[in-house]
């Protein structure tokens, strides 16, 4: 028995590195056209769906891109569904007779959208990935669990908010987030745009529990007890260009910091592909006006990105950090004497 | 012969974590080399076996030629448009209003007939001799559909000031 405890630590540890570097030698281009070639397909005959899109590809990684890819790149996000869902969520949270009754009424509903529009929410997403990856007769799961973006009230994060997936690929498992890869809600019409953002696809779980927590902690695929459900409620925000840009997010650790005048605070970052230092910048945001500036002590060495800011002003700051112009995450700096 | 089939929740290969501080260092490394080594000798002695099974199969009960019909539904009653599908081929068919289908093709013992729908767990029925009517329930995951969005604004804090 004890052997076998063993034997599951090195499964443990494997898997904490288990990303889509694993990969580097497969070109995913073959199974990125397959599932563009099947744009129009339906999802009223979900074999012959599957069939096209795995037939021509040899490796289960490739079926498996396929599969996510077609899921990205045709189903929406569909906001009223969200909307719907939500609000009777929060009205029967503390009634579970009400919200098990909702819950079977919204599930046909759901399914009869997605079946019919191509339309869905979170859940209905990691659904179509695994209901599709196991007619190709690949391990997915559904991960039920707590998802955070600039927009999440984190006061009312009582419940799950988020579904994505894991995939077992030649014995290891792996992440991806299949919703917040197929494109972004806008944020003053909540018209959905699909716009494809790779860096949900086998994503290191180091970065992947920055705003993703599991319900049922296995699925964070890491084995570090410092990382609690209290320290990602602390942490920094991430949005979905650090997805492309960092493997790792090291410091600050958390999203409200407090600090003297002039004290220096440093961040630490690995990254996925080698940048240059004038890559880097940082908005600094006062309450009253924003300032874009470059950071002190820019350093890029192998694929570690570290800097450093200091406050010359006491106040309270928003700090933004832009690589090539794109946000990557945010914080706040209380700064007092 | 009627045959009825409810399909089960699958339960995956993922083992749950345990928690391993208790253990001593020389004991893992004991442990894990004695483990590694039985298994080593069980791959070696399980090998040559699985090389000997290759004898053709009796053919005693494949031609059959079974017409095969039935009827699929869920707990509240029959399923249109649930597809039938012989495992590894394209041939197939679905459910009409009624919940009924005939499949296409006579079948064999043995063959495996795939039933799905995007709403329900697929489920698999072999075809065993004598077949002829399949009555099936599917069930569906009772998983809780949540859903948040992800609008990448900008964050702002909350201020007083």
């Amino acid at each position: 028995m004890k052997v076998f405890r063993f034997l599951l630590l090195f499964i443990i540890a494997f898997q904490s590195n288990a990303q889509i570097s694993d990969f580097n030698n497969i070109d995913f281009k073959k199974a990125d056209s397959i599932a563009l070639e099947c744009k129009d397909e339906g999802l009223y005959n979900l074999p012959e769906l599957v069939h096209k899109l795995t037939l021509n590809l040899d490796t289960d990684v490739e079926r498996f891109r396929a599969i996510y890819m077609w899921v990205c790149i045709n189903i929406e996000n569909d906001y009223t569904l969200f909307l719907k869902n939500n609000k009777r969520r929060q009205k029967y949270q503390n009634d579970s007779t009400k919200l098990t009754n909702w819950n079977i009424h919204i599930r046909r509903k759901i399914f009869k959208t997605l079946l019919k529009d191509k339309k869905t929410i979170c859940t209905g997403y990691a659904y179509l990935v695994k209901k599709l990856s196991n007619l190709a007769n690949i391990n997915c799961e559904i991960i039920q669990g707590y998802g955070r973006t600039s927009s999440t009230n984190i006061d009312k994060l009582n419940a799950p908010n988020h579904s994505w997936n894991a995939v077992e690929l030649n014995g290891k498992w792996y992440l991806c987030d299949p919703t917040w890869a197929s494109g972004i809600i806008n944020p003053e019409t909540y018209a959905f745009k699909f716009e494809y953002n790779d860096g949900y696809f086998l994503t290191s779980p180091k970065l992947f529990a920055v705003n993703h927590f599991p319900e049922n902690e296995k699925w964070l695929l890491l084995n570090n007890p410092n990382l609690t459900f209290k320290t990602f409620l602390e942490a920094p925000i991430i949005y979905g260009k650090a997805y492309n840009a960092l493997a790792i997010h090291d410091t600050p650790k958390k999203l409200h910091n407090a600090l003297r005048p002039n004290e220096k605070v440093t961040f630490k970052y690995q990254l996925i592909k080698p940048i240059t230092t004038n890559q880097v910048h940082l908005i600094v945001d006062n309450g009253f006006v924003d300032r874009k500036v470059e950071p002190n002590a820019v350093q890029i060495k192998d694929d570690t990105l570290t800097f450093e800011h200091q406050f010359s002003s006491t106040g309270f700051y928003d700090v933004h950090l832009l690589i090539d112009d794109n946000l990557i995450s945010s914080y706040t700096f209380k700064v007092k004497r | 012969m009627k045959t009825n089939f409810t399909l089960k929740q699958k339960h995956n290969g993922f083992i749950k974590p345990v928690n391993v501080e208790h253990f001593s260092k020389r004991d893992f490394s004991k442990r894990t080399l004695s483990f590694i080594a039985i298994m080593m000798l069980f791959t070696l002695m399980s090998n040559p076996l699985f090389a000997q099974t290759n004898a053709p199969t009796e053919s005693k009960v494949t031609n059959q030629e079974l017409v095969v019909k039935g009827i699929v539904s869920d707990e509240f009653g029959p399923l249109p448009k649930v597809n039938v599908l012989l495992e590894g081929t394209k041939i197939g068919t679905s459910t009409n209003k009624k919940g009924e289908f005939t499949f296409p093709k006579t079948l064999n013992p043995g063959d495996v007939l795939v039933f799905s729908h995007l709403s329900y767990n697929s489920a698999k029925v072999k075809i065993i001799e004598g077949t002829t009517t399949i009555k099936l329930v599917l069930t569906s995951d009772t998983i809780e559909m949540i859903g948040d969005l992800n609008m990448e604004k900008r964050f702002k804090s909350k201020r007083s000031n």
